[in-house]
Parts: structure tokens; C-alpha cells; sequence
């Protein structure tokens, strides 16, 4: 959470000869960063203004007065002077006559609840210089009566609120908890149906009067014509105002510092402001006894830790007597004992601090990250499992990005129109567009493609990345996928790629034509090797050709290269033209006469024309020249078999 | 005729080596070796000696036109020109179409090179998690915000009796856990690099972007020794210009826990474009992501003594780290995502 705070405004609480630059500078180092320092002018005054990142187990530094604790502990550390100014404390005469209230708590509920009656209240405005300090704090000037408490829960941290005390008939005020369905109309008119389990003020008839520490209701709030105001102020249970206040979707800064835990002794302190800014801005008098539920005090966390601890966890040497400055200036409660320490936290950090490693935390923050030594690991490596896949997808990416190929990364998730009906589907996806997890890359593929078909001429998109394939009861199966589309790209070209990888992944293929949906019929091949499916391609509908390739199948597959021997015997090349007849399968063709003979090595088709095919073929042997009269007899094979098999004649 | 001869050798070699170009060459070779050159002449005058000094002479002649023509062709070739064909060096080379590998695969190869140089092994861990590796067993409070259904994304499928929900892991540090079941004893010097998904998308956010996470666990494994490896990290990944400072944060899986920030290279770290504010960083500073001691409670849950050993991890996000690196200049993550070849390819 971020809070904007004055410059000004912090210096009533922390005496320092730090400029702006040096606090925002010194405090995020060791303490709440300082994200900005935004320059102001008000009334012809520079000042300054921190937008300071609170994390949100330091609710106790959520105000003014916390940042300046925290900052008066911090600056010296810098060789800063550095003085805190503790708030003031009220002190409250017994009235003989005052005005009547009573308030009742659940302590299951509530850890404690303060509250006083103001009367007399005169004037409404709001003074400029609250109004300054309130704006550069980031909220809006509603009136004295409702900026008092804005003011209050900025200066001291603890949210506080007014109620009109002539609108509560019965002056009773009871915290309880809600029931299913119970309904309140909001400050702004807005009307909620309670989760039920809520925590709510009732005036003891049953009607719902506040939603204490989320929001405050129409039938209570102080208007133009109020007189007098109930100030009020409790801490609830944190986790029910959480639950409250995300489930009717009421985000206040009330709420988002309750439901961290407000510290309750904070009250007395808010209180205290509250009554006094009544008096001082309208004119405003005390019309009863302070009222204070506070039924189960919340004791002090202890945590025992060894100075050994703390220098082991840091990793260098820190003296004994620092730590107790430290921990001291912090506020913690310190006794040394034999081996180290027995740390008592303050009220303010006894949600945060429970562990040995928290006290570390707090000693190596303010000691400062920035002198703690950069030390190198030492000690024994650990051994690199032999089975990763990591090498080899990047051999597969570069290989593709050497024929040309551009990488692209898309979303893992797809939208309802590119689905194929068995994905997995998001609760609660951040728009239509991303509520499934693919189960192939296909889908972003195409779109990805989409993207460029306009602009180039012929283009390989690829990505390497999971699917997620369902698996009952399970998590999904993450298959590691390789997926490509060619756009504008000639079938043999982008067969030739994909042939290519595969040689250079030393994978031997077959390929065997299989239809699926949303390729054209007969225009897609199943990748074969071994006998076993490691993935495949085929033309879409669009005429763009996609490829998928299992990658752990793909790497299960290849082989490092292994040396052959270098022929000794001259090869002896001839082109053969055949005239093949119509819908024959050129490969299948070629795989035959490949076969025909355990002379022929290789087999190339180098052109065509019409139903003339002309196909180069290589005849070796390992252990001999062949004779003219040698290939003469293979060539005789191959002729046979051509025109037995596919019937095709071979031109002369 | 002899010292004729010999003289107008060294003029004509003279000639020659200062001849400024083919042009300059070819008016040498017709003043001398041309019908009316100054050779010429002198071989037409051979038959006016007396015979018994001809063949001498004449082998003398011989002997001067091959040297004349050999430093002609040799001053020629220098040259490397020729006069007759019209020949255009300027003409652009046709350039091959060569393909890219995707910024987010670069930065992964850097770090992941950088890490397994000082003996972190590479894992890789499940992107679609239950809630107990994502959060429970990292102690996430029950109501911590990161559970929301705001903030995380959640699978429709039946929970886990004993893991939870099933959801999309929002950072690495799933694999905290799972990688010490798997290695069971220390010493872990881990670095899981993979997606996450959050809910979330602006200018510095995706929904599905990439951590990369390090997980060490050894005895006597203290701050002093994140720093190191940190700065280590820094130093070569980003350059010796660029500044890192860490900074105290909160998080449940760490204790104590530290942020890590990295001067911003779009505005050299003073917080300003052209007198605005820079709109990527915060005063000059990029938050690159956390870090921080493991928290006892993760040590536990992934069975490891935490009285015994203790440990750092970090988890940081690959697109911000390649942003943040000198010179690449992308203002807005969101157009690592993008998919036009126009962006790919210039990388």
C-alpha cells in the first residue's frame, strides 16, 4: 500500500537536519521505500511529498507518526540528527452530566472500541491548512466534520469515525455480527446485502447503523445540520473486515489498514487528536466520559534469540552492544541473557514480529543492507542431472533460427473460439480473450501469423512451449511442444525445413499421410520414427503449413552425430527422367527405388516437368569401383521395379 | 645502344611505379612498347648495328621489353581496376533472410549461463500448481491477498485433498519446495527459470511473464552470501555502469526479506525524460524483483532442518532484467509479447 505524506506535516513529529532527498533516500534503504518525492507549493512554501510503498506487514507505519518513528531510528544511522515527538495525550475531565452512551462489544469480534460525545459544533469548515495536508495526502475535503477523522487516521494511523449522535435514538451502539442477507445503504447512497458473519453496529433495536472500519451508512453519517458527534474508534478482528470488505467490494483506506491489524493502543492516541481538533476547529466541547472496551489487552510477544544466531544469519560480525541499540531505538524491550537475547516486542509490531528471523530483519535493516559484505559461495557444488532438457531446446531454436525462423513467445492462454473442447478452463480468466489453457500451440500460432501476413512476403513463426493436457484428479500434463507456422511458403520448401531439422537432430523419419481437422484432406503428414508418433504437418485451410513436434519424444530421439567412413570408392551419378503417372506418390516412389538396391546410397528429385520426374541417384559400393556393366544391372532393378510398381516408363 | 638501352629501362621502370593509374599505365606501355614507342624504335635500329652486336644486343632488347611489360601488368594488378568494364562497389549486397531467436529465449541463455557458471543447477518445475507449492508450503498466510481471486489464476477442476486448489503459479518459488523433496539433502544451489501467470496488465505487467528463481540451501548460507551472489549476477549480467541496491520488503517465504532495485536504463537513473518523469521506473530505480533468507517454515515444509541449514532465494522477472539491460530500450513489457516480425526481427 502507498501513502503520500508531507514533508511539513512529518516534521511535527520528527526533529531532523535531513533534507526531503536524505529521508526519502535513508528510508528506503533501511526502512519503507520512498517510491517519489513529488515538489509542492502550498501558500508559496516549497514542500515535498513522499509517496512512500508501505508493505503490508508494517501497518504500524501507515501515518505520519510511524514513518517519523521510523525514520528518527534510521537517520542516525547516516549521521543525521534525529528526534521524535511522541503525540500528545489528552486528559479527560469526569463530567457530572453527560449526554448518554453506551456501547457493548463481542471481544470474539472486536479487541477494543473507544468513543466520546462532542457537542456544540460550530463551524464546518475546514481550516486551509488541514486542507493542504489533507489534499497532498490524496483525499478529498468533505467538510470539517469528516476531515478531522481523515486527518486523524493519517497523522496517528488508526482509522476513526464520526456519527451523528442525534440520529442514534436509543445512544446505543452494539457490535455484532451480521446476519445472512442483512442489507445497509452506504454514506454514498449504496445499497449492500450482507455475506453474513460481518461485523456491524447495531443501536440495539436490530437496525444496522455502521459497517465499523469498512465504510459508514446513511441512517448515521453527519451532515450539514449535525450537532453533535459520537467520535469513534475501534479495532475489529482483521480477517472478517478483509472477508467484508472484498466481498461487497468496499475498498477504503479504512478498511485496507484494518484489515492488516491496526495496533489497539493506538486509540488512546487518536482519540486524543480527535477531541482536541473538535475544540480547536469547531469550537466543539466533550459532552461525556470516555467510553473504552478494551477486554483482552494484548501481551508482548517474547522471542528468544543467540547473538551467535544473528551474526551466522548476517554473515558478519556484529557487536553485541549494537544489537541493543538497535532493538532498543526500535522500541523492542531488551534483556541480555547468556548466549543473547530475550526480545519483547512493542504494540505496534506484535502481528509482525514472532521469530528468531524476524528480530535478524529488524537488526541488519537499520545495520544496513548496504554494509552487510558481498560474500561468495563456497562449499561443495552439487551435481548436474544428466536428464535436462534445457541444452537441447536450445540446439532445436537455433537450428530453426538458422533456416530462417522467428521465434515468438504467445500467450498460454486462449480464448473459448480457439479451443478444441478439452482445455482446461480459468475460474476467474482476466478476460474472454485468456480463459483456457491451449492444448496445442496451433491457435496462437495463427494468430501470431495473422498479425504479419499483411505486411511480409513469406515467414516461419515457431514457439517452444507447454500444453496442458488434462489428466484427472491431476495436475495437467505439461508437454514441452514445438510448434511452426509457414505463411506464403512453398509445401516442399517448408517440408525441406522441417526435413532439415530433423537430419540435424540426427532423427531418421517416415512420414505417413493421416487427415485431421482443419487440414485440407490428404495434405497432412504424420512424423514417424521408429515406428513411434513424434508429431507432424500439414496445410491449413488458409494454405499456411503448421508443424508440432513433441519436444521430450524429439530429444528422446536424436543422436549425437557418429562418424561414418568416408567412402573409397567413387561414387557413379546418373539423372534418370521417369514419366509417372497421375496421383503418385513421388516419395513413396523414391523411397522404392532407394530400396531397390543396397548399391544405390542416395537419391535426389532435382526437377520436373509435367509428369516428367527426374530423380539423381547415386550408385557406390564400399568395397569396389562399379563397373559400367555393375550399375547397368542396378539400373535394370530400378527400371523394373519403377514400371511393376508405379508403372512408370523411364525415358532413354 | 647498350646504355640506350639500359636508360631507358630505368625510365620506363621510373614511369611506371609513378603512374597514378591504368590509364597513366596504358600511355606508358604505347610510349614504349606502342608502334611508335620509344622500344620500338630502338629494335627497328637493330638492323643498322653491325652482326657480330645484334644478337647481343637483341637479347638485351628482349630482355627490357619482358621487364617493362612485367612491371606494367604488376603496377596494373596494384591497381586493381579494370579500365573497361564498369563495375559498381556501391550497389547493395543482397542480404540473407536469417532468422531470430525471442528476446524472453536470450535472456534466459544469459541467465541462466550466468548462474550455471557458479554451480547453480537449471530446473524446471509445473506452471499449473497446487495452492499448497504456490502458497501453503511457501507460508502464505490462508487469507494472504496473493489467494485472491483478483490477483491469481484459478483452474476450474475439483481441489486436492491435500494441496488445494489447482491454479497458475504466480512465481517460481513454487519450485522452493518441490526442488528440496527432490534433492532431499542439502547442499541446493537451484535456479528455475519458467513461466507465471498474475492477473494483471500494464505497462510494466503481463499475465503470463517469466521469473527466474534461485533457491540455495547449505549450512552456514547467510545474507552476506545473497549479496554476493547477487552482485556477482549484476555485475555479469548488466555491466560494471549499471548500480543494484537492496532494500527491506516483505514477504512470507522469505525472512528477513530484501528487494532488489537497478538503476533504469531508459532514464539513466535520474528518475527524467526531457524534464518528465520517467514512466517505467521509480526515481531512477527499477524494482527487479525479491529475495530474501528462507523462511524456516518453507524449510520445513520441504522436509530440511532449519536448525541445521539455512538458505537465500530470489525470484526475478526475466523481461524486466533484459529491459533493465544496457541498451535494449523497450518501454513497455508488453511488447515482448507482441508477435510482429517487425520487433522480432531486431533482435
Amino acid at each position: 500500500m502507498n501513502i503520500l505524506i508531507l514533508d511539513s506535516w512529518l516534521r511535527d513529529y520528527l526533529i531532523t537536519n535531513a533534507k526531503a532527498q536524505d529521508i526519502a533516500r535513508c528510508l528506503s534503504l533501511c526502512g519503507p521505500s520512498v517510491e517519489r518525492i513529488n515538489k509542492i507549493n502550498i501558500g508559496g512554501k516549497v514542500d515535498y511529498v513522499y509517496d512512500i510503498e508501505v508493505t503490508t506487514n508494517r501497518v504500524d507505519m501507515m501515518s505520519v507518526w510511524g514513518i517519523a518513528r521510523e525514520a528518527s531510528v534510521i537517520l542516525p544511522e547516516f549521521g543525521f540528527k534525529a528526534k521524535l515527538k511522541k503525540p500528545a495525550l489528552q486528559k479527560y475531565a469526569k463530567l457530572t452530566k453527560p449526554l448518554p452512551l453506551k456501547i457493548s462489544i463481542n471481544p470474539a469480534l472486536t479487541h477494543r472500541v473507544m468513543g466520546i460525545v462532542i457537542d456544540n459544533i460550530k463551524n464546518r469548515e475546514t481550516p486551509k491548512w488541514m486542507k493542504d495536508r489533507l489534499t497532498a495526502s490524496g483525499f478529498r475535503s468533505l467538510g470539517a466534520l469528516v476531515d478531522i477523522t481523515n486527518y486523524v487516521m493519517t497523522e496517528i494511523g488508526h482509522p476513526t469515525h464520526v456519527f451523528d449522535y442525534d440520529l442514534i435514538t436509543t445512544k446505543q451502539f452494539v457490535l455484532r455480527e451480521s446476519k445472512k442477507n442483512e442489507r445497509i445503504v452506504s454514506l454514498e447512497n449504496k445499497e449492500y446485502k450482507l455475506p453474513g458473519g460481518d461485523i456491524v453496529i447495531d443501536d440495539s433495536t436490530g437496525q444496522i447503523i455502521d459497517l465499523p472500519g469498512i465504510i459508514g451508512t446513511k441512517n448515521s453519517v453527519v451532515n450539514a445540520t449535525t450537532k453533535r458527534v459520537l467520535l469513534f474508534m475501534e479495532t475489529n478482528d482483521p480477517v472478517r473486515i478483509r472477508k467484508t470488505s472484498m466481498t461487497l467490494g468496499i475498498r477504503t483506506v479504512a478498511a485496507t489498514l484494518n484489515e492488516k491489524g491496526v495496533d489497539p493502543t493506538l486509540s488512546d492516541y487518536a482519540l486524543s487528536l480527535g477531541v482536541s481538533l473538535f475544540q480547536k476547529i469547531c469550537h466543539a466541547s466533550v459532552a461525556s466520559n470516555v467510553i473504552d472496551k478494551y477486554p483482552k489487552k494484548q501481551k508482548q510477544n517474547i522471542v528468544k534469540i543467540t547473538h551467535a544466531k544473528i551474526e551466522k544469519l548476517i554473515g558478519t560480525h556484529i557487536d553485541k552492544k549494537r544489537v541493543i541499540t538497535i532493538l532498543s531505538s526500535l522500541g523492542f524491550g531488551m534483556k541480555a541473557t547468556k548466549e543473547g537475547y530475550e526480545v519483547s516486542t512493542p504494540s505496534w509490531r506484535n502481528r509482525d514480529i514472532t521469530i528468531a528471523e524476524d528480530i535478524v530483519e529488524e537488526v541488519v535493516r537499520i545495520f544496513g543492507y548496504h554494509n552487510v559484505p558481498c560474500t561468495k559461495l563456497s562449499g561443495e557444488i552439487p551435481d548436474k542431472p544428466t536428464d535436462m532438457p534445457f541444452k537441447f531446446e536450445m540446439a532445436v531454436k537455433s537450428i530453426l533460427k538458422e533456416l530462417g525462423a522467428n521465434e515468438v513467445y504467445t500467450f498460454s492462454l486462449v480464448s473459448k473460439t480457439m479451443t478444441v473442447g478439452n482445455e482446461l478452463k480459468l475460474s476467474n480468466p482476466l478476460g474472454s480473450d485468456h480463459s483456457f489453457l491451449r492444448v496445442s500451440l496451433l491457435p496462437s500460432l495463427r494468430k501470431a501469423a495473422d498479425v504479419n501476413v499483411a505486411q511480409e512476403s513469406n515467414f516461419l513463426l515457431f514457439e517452444v512451449a507447454n500444453i496442458y493436457i488434462p489428466s484427472k484428479g491431476n495436475l495437467p500434463q505439461e508437454k514441452m511442444t514445438l510448434g511452426g507456422i509457414f505463411v506464403k511458403t512453398d509445401y516442399e520448401k517448408a517440408k525441406g525445413v522441417i526435413e532439415t531439422l530433423l537430419d540435424k537432430l540426427n532423427i531418421p523419419y517416415v512420414f505417413h499421410p493421416t487427415d485431421a481437422h482443419g487440414f485440407k484432406a490428404g495434405q497432412r503428414l504424420q512424423v514417424l520414427t521408429n515406428r513411434k508418433y513424434i508429431g507432424f504437418f500439414g496445410v491449413l485451410m488458409d494454405n499456411s503449413i503448421y508443424f508440432e513436434f513433441d519436444m521430450s519424444l524429439l530429444k528422446k530421439f536424436s543422436r549425437n552425430a557418429t562418424y561414418k567412413p568416408i567412402p573409397q570408392f567413387p561414387a557413379h551419378i546418373e539423372d534418370i527422367t521417369s514419366i509417372v503417372p497421375k496421383n503418385t506418390y513421388i516419395g513413396d516412389l523414391m523411397d522404392g527405388i532407394k530400396h531397390a538396391s543396397n548399391q544405390i546410397t542416395k537419391i535426389q528429385l532435382i526437377d520436373t516437368y509435367n509428369d516428367a520426374f527426374t530423380f539423381r541417384i547415386w550408385y557406390q559400393d564400399c568395397n569396389k569401383t562399379l563397373s559400367d556393366e555393375d550399375v547397368r544391372k542396378i539400373r535394370q532393378e530400378v527400371v523394373k521395379y519403377l514400371s511393376a510398381k508405379h508403372h512408370v516408363t523411364v525415358k532413354e | 645502344m647498350f646504355e640506350n638501352l639500359q636508360n631507358l629501362k630505368s625510365e620506363a621502370i621510373a614511369q611506371i611505379t609513378q603512374a597514378e593509374s591504368v590509364n597513366d599505365l596504358e600511355e606508358i606501355r604505347i610510349a614504349y612498347l606502342g608502334r611508335n614507342g620509344k622500344l620500338t624504335k630502338l629494335i627497328k635500329e637493330l638492323t643498322s648495328l653491325e652482326i657480330k652486336d645484334r644478337k647481343q644486343t637483341g637479347l638485351l632488347i628482349n630482355d627490357v621489353k619482358k621487364t617493362i611489360e612485367t612491371a606494367l601488368n604488376t603496377q596494373k594488378q596494384q591497381f586493381c581496376d579494370t579500365p573497361k568494364t564498369w563495375f559498381d562497389p556501391t550497389i547493395p549486397g543482397s542480404k540473407l533472410q536469417t532468422g531470430s531467436l525471442h528476446l524472453v529465449t536470450q535472456a534466459i541463455e544469459e541467465i541462466s549461463n550466468v548462474f550455471e557458471s557458479i554451480g547453480f543447477v537449471r530446473s524446471r518445475y509445473p506452471e499449473v500448481e497446487w495452492d499448497w507449492y504456490s502458497f501453503g508450503s511457501l507460508n502464505f498466510d490462508p487469507l494472504h491477498p496473493a489467494r485472491d481471486d483478483w490477483e491469481t489464476f484459478f483452474i476450474e477442476a475439483k481441489d486436492h485433498p491435500k494441496f488445494g486448489r489447482m491454479l497458475l503459479t504466480p512465481h517460481t518459488s513454487s519450485g522452493q519446495v518441490r526442488e528440496m523433496q527432490a534433492i532431499k539433502t542439502p547442499p541446493i544451489r537451484m535456479i528455475n527459470i519458467a513461466k507465471c501467470y498474475r492477473r494483471q496488465s500494464d505497462v510494466s505487467h503481463v499475465p503470463v511473464f517469466h521469473q527466474f528463481e534461485g533457491l540455495v540451501v547449505d549450512k552456514d548460507i547467510s545474507i552476506a552470501h545473497l549479496r554476493g551472489t547477487l552482485d556477482y549476477f549484476a555485475r555479469s549480467f548488466f555491466g560494471p555502469s549499471r548500480k543494484t541496491r537492496i532494500r527491506p520488503y516483505n514477504f512470507p517465504f522469505t525472512e528477513p526479506s530484501f528487494e532488489v532495485d537497478i538503476s533504469c536504463d531508459i532514464c539513466k537513473g535520474t528518475g527524467l525524460i526531457k524534464g518528465h518523469k520517467c514512466k517505467l521506473c521509480k526515481e531512477g530505480w527499477l524494482e527487479i524483483g525479491g529475495s530474501g533468507m528462507v523462511h524456516p517454515n518453507v524449510l520445513k515444509a520441504g522436509g530440511i532442518d532449519p536448525t541445521v541449514y539455512t538458505g537465500f532465494a530470489f525470484g526475478w522477472g526475466v523481461e524486466r532484467v533484459y529491459m533493465m539491460k544496457s541498451g535494449i530500450q523497450i518501454p513497455d513489457v508488453r511488447l515482448i509479447y507482441g508477435t510482429d516480425l517487425q520487433f522480432l526481427r531486431q533482435f
